[in-house]
């Protein structure tokens, strides 16, 4: 399995779109379409991820097109940056490997009422006090514990079960992609491994990519929907990201097991086994849905969990509530997820089954789904990127829907390997480097810090530039770290 | 004997060995390699057995090292010594090391999963290979 260059077909279909014709490879149902343009394309040709395009196009009911964003990268099975959408009444599949392992990974976005200049001079001592209350490491746990039913309540319920518990406001909720809770989750569908993983994560960071942040915007692209949004110009943020922690993992790894025969079982034939489905309407296939949407509901009341004890730590670091500080969630999107949702295709109304793995919901303004804060801009979509660049806000456009399934890209995209990342490091010390550029960076793993520099990732402010020129998403505000916080 | 390879924002195993069991002990160190950096260190305080029904190669394989890593994640134990015994239906297995200390142990990277994506066990002239990715 060594690194090779991708060898087949890549049609320009227009500055932002790229074609692998469905008579590429036998057994493809529809093209495969990546969406970047030249100044991507080399790296996009020099690993397996188009070929992995290919192959997704082969799932049952697949409609219009297998997608990629342009932070697409070689993934296992679907490649990073995918969305697939199939036809559960053309026999349609839902895939685990199209969502992956850290089911409802996402990001989070929370303004204050703080500008650059209040906080002058204090980032530091602010950074070190996230670091050491905000739960981050490899299996680190935290101060909230769920047992049995308080945890089947968390799993069906997410986010609305916190807000019972007064972890959670109305406005919380409202500002979380489907609310924070997907209907049709079903605690026993997982199992006990998976629920004991479950107790003493949730609020708690991981480790890998997942951080929290703080920023500050950088620039305003859209005034209007910054304003909306109750974002300005050198406004400090929160931005954390996260997913369901070893929980989700745990759901992911049990269900590709139970799908070991279930391809044969339906006479689908599959060129990587990671690709294991089952059709939608098939038992096999309901049971993996209640299961991830348990997954996903806990990621979401993950992402609560630590905006909440990122709350405490600004309240009290201020001397002023969290309410008085104006921490209001701007929004939270998951970007590994599958979601039954209604899309027109070929002019007809279509119940879908819409796997985004490394990519993010971009509704447009009108969308019933968009909160009513929102629905005259289009849904807030947040774009991590390295903790040396930049993230950014977009809002959904017309265009994902017309052309990508309601979707956008989900950060910038991997580079380098982490091999590759820890050699171009070579013994520099990442954070040195990001404190001289004004980043303060607190990290417990240094190997970890040299695999997550900005090196390793591509340019996020090209991914967004493709999307917003290819209609998908609008840039809306450009914001820069100032403070990392990283397990 | 083992390496770690790339695959972007993933890591993969390359195991080679003369036995079959010798292989499945060699690629559960390719694993803790992976997640602590002075495996060296690791001392054999606890024990823990180890059974996997299968009777294909590369999903057996597969089993036993996301059994190791669900041990590892949910009680917080590092192995660094593996016995192995392949049999037609089960794997009959050993594993030693110690609960995690944070003084003494560098723990590297957070494995999330292990994948099935090119998954491989092979016999060739010169003995047992396999490849496993895994998910970072």
């Amino acid at each position: 399995m060594a690194k090779q260059g991708y060898t087949g077909p890549l049609e320009q279909i227009d500055e932002c779109c790229w074609r692998i014709p469905k008579d590429y490879k036998i057994g493809m149902q529809v093209d495969g379409q990546i969406f970047a343009d030249e100044r991507l394309m080399d790296h996009i040709r020099a690993d397996q991820a188009p070929e992995q395009v290919a192959n997704v196009a082969m799932l049952p009911g697949i409609q219009t097109a297998s997608l990629a964003m342009p932070d697409i990268h070689w993934g296992y099975g679907f490649c990073i940056g995918g969305v697939c959408a199939t036809d559960p009444d053309e026999g349609g599949v839902v895939s685990p490997g199209g969502v992956g392992y850290d089911i409802n990974c996402g990001v989070r976005l929370v303004h204050t009422n703080l500008s650059l200049e209040d906080v002058q001079g204090k980032i530091e001592s602010l950074t070190d006090r996230l670091f050491r209350k905000i739960p981050a490491g490899v299996g680190k746990s935290g101060p909230y514990r769920f047992e049995g039913e308080e945890l089947k309540r968390i799993l069906r319920r997410g986010v609305r079960f916190l807000e019972k518990k007064g972890l959670a406001t109305a406005t919380d909720l409202e500002h979380t992609e489907a609310g924070g809770c997907l209907a049709g989750a079903e605690p026993d569908s997982i199992s006990d491994r998976a629920m004991a993983r479950g107790v003493d994560q949730c609020g708690t960071l991981g480790a890998g990519n997942h951080f929290l942040e703080v920023q500050v915007v950088d620039e305003v692209f859209d005034k209007n929907a910054a304003q909306t949004m109750g974002l300005e110009k050198d406004l400090l943020c929160v931005m954390i990201h996260s997913g369901s922690r070893g929980l989700g993992y745990q759901v992911c790894d049990d269900s590709l097991k139970k799908f070991r025969n279930v391809p044969a079982k339906y006479g689908i034939e599959l060129p990587d086994r990671q690709l294991a489905c089952a059709p939608v309407h098939s038992n096999e296939g309901q049971e993996y849905l209640q299961a991830m949407r348990c997954a996903a509901n806990y990621a979401w009341a993950n992402r609560q969990l630590l905006m909440w004890q990122a709350r405490q730590v600004f309240a009290e670091f201020f001397g002023r509530s969290w309410e008085s500080l104006q921490m209001n969630l701007v929004y939270d999107v998951a970007h590994n997820i599958a979601k039954l949702e209604e899309h027109v295709v070929q002019r007809r109304r279509k119940t879908l089954c819409v796997h985004r793995k490394g990519a993010t919901r971009a509704f447009p303004a009108d969308h019933a789904e968009v909160p009513q804060r929102y629905r005259t801009i289009g849904q807030p979509v947040i774009i991590p990127g390295d903790m040396g660049t930049a993230s950014w806000v977009l809002v959904g456009r017309p265009g994902s829907m017309d052309r990508a399934f309601g979707s956008t890209c989900h950060g910038a995209g991997r580079l380098m390997s982490r091999k590759a990342a820890i050699r171009h490091a070579q013994g520099r010390r990442i954070d040195r480097e990001l404190a001289e550029q004004g980043v303060v960076v607190r990290c417990r793993n240094w190997k970890g810090l040299a695999e997550e520099q900005p090196a390793a990732y591509k340019d996020v402010n090209v991914v967004v530039d493709v999307v917003d020129r290819a209609g998908l998403a609008k840039e809306v505000v450009r914001l820069r770290p100032v403070g990392v916080v990283k397990g | 004997m083992y390496e770690v390879f790339d695959h972007t924002a993933d890591l993969g195993l390359r195991i080679r060995a003369d036995t079959l069991d010798e292989l499945f002990a060699e690629a559960a160190r390719a694993l803790f390699s992976v997640i602590v950096a002075n495996l060296d260190e690791v001392r054999s305080v606890e024990e823990i057995s180890i059974e996997i029904e299968g009777d294909v190669h590369d999903e057996m394989l597969r089993d036993w090292l996301a059994e190791l890593l669900y041990v590892f994640h949910t009680k917080h134990l590092i192995f660094s010594r593996f016995e192995a015994d392949v049999g037609d239906t089960k794997l009959t297995a050993t594993a030693r090391g110690e609960p995690i200390d944070p003084a003494r142990h560098e723990i590297d990277s957070e494995i999330k999963a292990i994948t099935y994506h090119g998954l491989n066990v092979a016999h060739g002239d010169d003995g047992w290979s396999a490849e496993v990715i895994v998910d970072v």
